[in-house]
C-alpha cells in the first residue's frame, strides 16, 4: 500500500543547531504515527516540515493528499466568530456550498454560535480547530498536542476524529506527551532533546 | 470522502481573501483610523505652514497630496500581513491547497483598496485646504488609482517578504521607498498638470504609471510564492 506521507532522511537546522537529524517516517492509509519526546526535542518542527510549512535543510518529504494541521494553540482570526472563521476557510478553498454544515459541526464540537474568537478559551479554540479538521477532512492529519487544554468531553472528540480518520483511509501523525495515545499508534517515533 | 481536492479559482480566492481582510480591518479599526487621523494632521500643518494665499496653496497641492499618499502607503504597508501576524494565522493560508499566487493577488487587492480609500479622503481634504480645482478631480482620481496600484504592488510584496522578521516595521519603508520613487514622481507630475489645466504631458505620465503597474504586478506575482516558504 502506498504511503500517504513519507519523510526521507529529513534534517532541519536553525542557525548552527540541528533540531532534527535524519528522520525517517512513513504514514500508511488508516495509520497513526505518534511523535514522542520531551519539550524542545523538535516534535512541532517536524510537524511543520511534514506539513510543508518549513523547508527541510536536508532530505525530502513526500505528501499524497491534502494536509490538515491542528497546531498548539490553534490560530484563528480573533475578530471573527467561529462560524465566520470556518466560512472564510471554505470560501478560500472554493467550497462555499458547504456552509450549511457549519452550525451543525459547531454544535457537534460544543461551541456556541455568534461568539467572537477573542472571547474563546484555549479549549474552545482547540475545539474550533477540531471542527475545521472535521469540515475539510484532509487525508493527512497532523496534530500537535491535541489533548492540551481540552476537557474529558473534548478528548472524546479527538478519539472520534482519529477513529473516523483511520476508518476512512486517512492517516494521522500526532505529537503528544500523553501515553494514552501512544498505544493507539502503529508506530512511535522518539525524538531526543537536542544539546 | 477524505482529502477532497478543491478546484483552485484564482479570482474568487483572491476576492474572498481581500474581502475577509477588509472586514477584519474595519472590525479592528485601530490601524486605519490612526493613519487617517495622522495624515489629516499632516495636511493641516502643511496648509498652515504655507500661509493663506490661495495661489501658493494651489501650486503646492499636488506635492502635498502625494507626500500624504506616500506616507499613507508607508503606514498601511504592514497591514497586508499585519492581520496574519497579529492572529498567527499565516500557516492557515499556506496550508490551503494550490499555488500561492492568489495570496499575493488577494493581499494586493486589500492593500490597494485601503490605499485608494485613504487616498480619496486625502483628496477631499487637500481639495478643501489647498484649492484643488473640481474639474481636475476625475483625472486626479485616475492618477490616484494608477499610483496606488504601483505602490501597493511593491508594498504587498515586501510585506510578504518580511512577514517573519521582527524589525519589519522599520525595514519595510527602507526597502519600499527606492522602488516607489518613480511611481510617486510620475503621479506628482500628472497631478500637477491636471491641477494647472495643462494636459500636454499628463498622458505620458499616465502611460508611465501604467507601465510601472504592469511590470511591478507581474514580477511580484511571479516571485511571491517562493518568498512565503519558511526557511
Amino acid at each position: 500500500m502506498e504511503a500517504l506521507l513519507e519523510a526521507r532522511q529529513v534534517s532541519k537546522r536553525y542557525g548552527r543547531e540541528w533540531v532534527l537529524r535524519r528522520i525517517e517516517l512513513s504514514l500508511k492509509p488508516g495509520g497513526i504515527v505518534a511523535l514522542v519526546g520531551p519539550n524542545g526535542s523538535g516534535k512541532t518542527t517536524l510537524l511543520y516540515v511534514l506539513a510543508g510549512l518549513l523547508r527541510p535543510t536536508r532530505g525530502s518529504v513526500l505528501r499524497r493528499g491534502q494536509v490538515g494541521l491542528l497546531s498548539s494553540p490553534p490560530a484563528f482570526y480573533r475578530h471573527f466568530t467561529g462560524e465566520e472563521n470556518l466560512l472564510f476557510q471554505l470560501r478560500l478553498s472554493g467550497l462555499e456550498q458547504r456552509r450549511r454544515e457549519i452550525p451543525e459541526l459547531l454544535a457537534r464540537v460544543g461551541l456556541p454560535l455568534g461568539k467572537r474568537v477573542f472571547e474563546y478559551s484555549s479549549g474552545m479554540k482547540k475545539r474550533l480547530g477540531l471542527a475545521q479538521l472535521l469540515l475539510f477532512r484532509p487525508a493527512i492529519l497532523l496534530l500537535d498536542e491535541p489533548e492540551a487544554a481540552l476537557d474529558a468531553q473534548g478528548q472524546e472528540l479527538i478519539e472520534v476524529l482519529l477513529h473516523e480518520q483511520t476508518q476512512s483511509g486517512g492517516g494521522v501523525v500526532l505529537a503528544t506527551h500523553d501515553p494514552r495515545w501512544w498505544g493507539r499508534a502503529e508506530a512511535c517515533l522518539t525524538l531526543e532533546r537536542r544539546r | 470522502m477524505i482529502g477532497q481536492a478543491p478546484k483552485p479559482r484564482l479570482l474568487a480566492r483572491s476576492f474572498w481573501l481581500a474581502w475577509r481582510d477588509l472586514v477584519l480591518e474595519l472590525r479592528g479599526r485601530s490601524g486605519l483610523l490612526a493613519a487617517v487621523f495622522f495624515l489629516a494632521t499632516v495636511l493641516l500643518i502643511l496648509g498652515l505652514a504655507l500661509g493663506p494665499a490661495p495661489r501658493q496653496l494651489a501650486q503646492a497641492a499636488p506635492g502635498v497630496l502625494w507626500v500624504a499618499l506616500a506616507l499613507a502607503g508607508s503606514l498601511l504597508a504592514n497591514r497586508a500581513f499585519g492581520l496574519e501576524v497579529e492572529d498567527g494565522t499565516l500557516e492557515q493560508l499556506l496550508l490551503l491547497p494550490g499555488e500561492r499566487e492568489w495570496i499575493y493577488f488577494g493581499k494586493l487587492l486589500f492593500q490597494f483598496s485601503l490605499q485608494v480609500s485613504v487616498g480619496l479622503v486625502l483628496l477631499v481634504l487637500t481639495a478643501g485646504l489647498f484649492y484643488l480645482p473640481l474639474a481636475a478631480w476625475p483625472g486626479i482620481i485616475l492618477t490616484l488609482v494608477l499610483g496606488s496600484l504601483g505602490y501597493a504592488s511593491i508594498s504587498t510584496f515586501y510585506a510578504g517578504l518580511l512577514v517573519r522578521l521582527r524589525g519589519r516595521e522599520v525595514l519595510l519603508p527602507l526597502l519600499l521607498f527606492p522602488l516607489v520613487v518613480p511611481v510617486v514622481l510620475a503621479a506628482v507630475r500628472a497631478t500637477a498638470g491636471l491641477a494647472q489645466g495643462d494636459w500636454s504631458e499628463v498622458g505620458a505620465w499616465w502611460r508611465l504609471l501604467g507601465s510601472f503597474d504592469v511590470i511591478y504586478v507581474t514580477v511580484c506575482a511571479l516571485l511571491f510564492p517562493g518568498i512565503l516558504e519558511g526557511g
